[in-house]
């Protein structure tokens, strides 16, 4: 019993409390076997440990046998070995998938970070009414997933939508937006993009705001303009930020199943299907755990091969 | 910056909160009206401004019930997470032991972690357990998904608190966990109430793990609900954007709170990057 020889802070806070209240909880800590300032940053980590350990690394354990089984949702089914991979990377949904992860999360990551970047730079402008600005342009990202996607479902409908009724007064056909494959990938971007821009914002015009002022003015003293200021001022100091949010918008885009999912399910013909709902329709939809859980797998996998990437190129730009 | 062109400016961006926003605005705006008369192509606003979606809403969906459900799940996410949270965060704001380097790299893959992946398990798991339509499960993989961040933001805010605190109190004979209870934790209390109301944010909001877990129309939340009603019902578009609405009500009042704690924590988070 290490803790009844070493005079520890809690034997310490012992002898002193004659008088407190808290006397009786201070001894039954005392009594903990175990319970030593050297151990007790462990002890506190512990709960957190063990959830981390349960809700996920237990799982994907579990998801690395399941990968390898032939199993569904009630039993685990025989031990196929790679069969699952095997079977995927002859199917052309996967590809499909792995494409359209691809262009989603790109396309996201872009454009965000162009339109979250340009109000950035206006919110860092002084003018009257910026704060509600800033705050006003927070709600596309902090809204719920559901309400944007019946706001935009209507937008887009094909009949009665606004979009096809303006298009419709300028003598344009009407557009199916989630019946063409096409239109349907575009509108699950531009959502996307249209909920994750604000977060950009915020993270950018936060990072302008922290430049230091005097950096400008004498970079005007040195007689430089607004776009050189621009070039090698804030650019910059703009890039550490950018290249953590571009591998945190990838993650998050390519972990998304939201957006495709509330707005066309996948559809029409797995058009607009991530990996992530592919896995989620051979799971749930196909009882097919195996085949679900490898498409899972080599998602991780993806995911770490592109932040890697991006990781080095932060390194080699730095 | 003349006066004018800071005018043109204020105009830009109202214009641009306008557009951005629209999505949003026309949500509300629509609730008040008909389907007929949103589907009709005549007109953009409310011709007759009417609560019939509401009426319908409140006597014939079982909206309140999503609304409770999703109380329940986001308030119990939130208290646990808090809780093992702030003990993690203590541990890494005023301890210097092996191991924390690795929790913290391993809170970092956390949160890059593709849920799908856990989803799989954990369903099969809870299913063997009979706890599908359970708040349970979906309480407890919303604090882990949670973990990350909350621990993050609360680390720093027990960093802004000097330890000459703890150290003083330690002369006092207090212990390690008494200051942490008793100076720390008061100390540190608005943070630890901006933390929570993120935190509650995201799980009234998320909408993958509740559809996996809570099938049932008595367990779902407000997401799961409208998502269901919306393939039920899927051009009643009055009542769509009339729940819709309500559900936005209280995630719109909580970011009205935290908005002003968003921006300070960005700005953290861009000192150190």
């Amino acid at each position: 019993m290490k803790s009844y020889q070493k005079p520890s802070d809690l034997d310490k806070s012992l002898s002193y409390s004659g008088a407190s209240p808290y006397q009786g909880q201070v001894r039954s800590f005392r009594q903990a076997p175990g319970l030593s300032a050297q151990n007790l940053p462990y002890l506190l980590l512990l709960p957190s440990v063990f959830l981390i350990f349960v809700i996920e690394f237990y799982p994907f354990i579990t998801g690395v046998l399941y990968s390898l089984h032939k199993g569904t949702l009630l039993n685990r089914g025989a031990f196929v070995g790679l069969d699952n991979y095997i079977h995927l990377f002859n199917s052309t949904d996967f590809y499909h998938s792995l494409y359209f992860s691809s262009v989603f999360a790109l396309s996201n990551v872009l454009f965000s970070y162009l339109i979250g970047l340009g109000l950035a730079l206006l919110l860092n402008l002084d003018f009257p009414g910026r704060g509600f600005c800033r705050v006003a342009l927070l709600i596309p990202w902090i809204v719920p997933a559901i309400v944007s996607i019946v706001s935009w479902k209507w937008l887009i409908a094909d009949r009665g939508g606004l979009a096809n009724i303006i298009l419709q007064t300028l003598g344009l056909g009407p557009i199916y937006f989630l019946s063409q494959s096409g239109w349907a990938m575009v509108a699950v971007i531009v959502i996307k993009i249209w909920r994750s821009f604000p977060f950009m914002m915020l993270t950018l015009l936060a990072a302008l705001q922290v430049i230091d002022r005097t950096l400008y003015e004498a970079g005007k003293l040195d007689g430089a303009n607004s776009r050189q200021l621009f070039w090698h001022i804030t650019l910059p100091h703009l890039k550490n930020i950018s290249i953590v949010q571009a591998i945190l918008m990838v993650i998050w885009s390519i972990n998304d199943f939201e957006t495709p999912y509330l707005l066309t399910q996948g559809g029409p013909s797995n058009a607009t299907e991530n990996l992530i709902l592919l896995s989620y329709r051979y799971t749930f939809g196909r009882n097919d755990v195996g085949r679900g859980s490898a498409v899972a797998l080599l998602t991780l996998v993806f995911l770490m091969i592109l932040a890697t990437l991006m990781l080095r190129q932060q390194r080699s730009v730095a | 910056m003349s006066r004018r062109r800071k005018w043109l400016l204020l105009l830009i961006g109202l214009m641009i909160v306008f557009i951005a926003d629209f999505p949003i605005i026309t949500v509300a705006v629509n609730s008040f009206r008909t389907t007929e008369d949103i589907l009709s192509s005549q007109n953009i606003l409310p011709s007759q401004p009417t609560l019939a979606n509401y009426f319908y809403i409140n006597t014939r969906t079982r909206f309140w019930t999503f609304l409770l459900n999703s109380g329940i799940v986001a308030l119990g996410s939130t208290c646990l997470g808090i809780a093992l949270a702030a003990l993690a965060g203590f541990a890494m704001s005023r301890f210097r032991v092996r191991g924390l380097r690795c929790y913290n790299q391993a809170l970092l893959i956390v949160q890059m972690f593709p849920l799908i992946l856990a989803i799989i398990p954990l369903f099969i798991f809870f299913r063997q357990l009979d706890m599908v339509n359970n708040f349970i499960p979906v309480i407890l993989v919303y604090t882990t998904t949670q973990l990350p961040f909350s621990t993050w933001m609360l680390r720093s805010y027990f960093d802004s608190i000097p330890r000459d605190l703890d150290e003083a109190a330690k002369v006092d004979g207090c212990s390690p966990l008494r200051s942490f209870a008793q100076i720390i934790l008061p100390l540190a209390a608005p943070g630890i109430a901006a933390v929570g109301i993120f935190s509650f944010l995201f799980s009234y909001n998320e909408f993958f793990i509740s559809s996996v877990f809570l099938r049932d129309e008595s367990r779902m939340t407000i997401p799961v609900g409208i998502q269901s009603f919306m393939q039920q019902y899927s051009t009643d578009w009055g009542s769509l954007m009339a729940s819709a609405t309500l559900a936005m009500v209280p995630t719109l009042i909580l970011f009205l709170f935290i908005q002003r704690f968003l921006m300070s924590g960005a700005m953290a988070g861009a000192v150190k990057g």
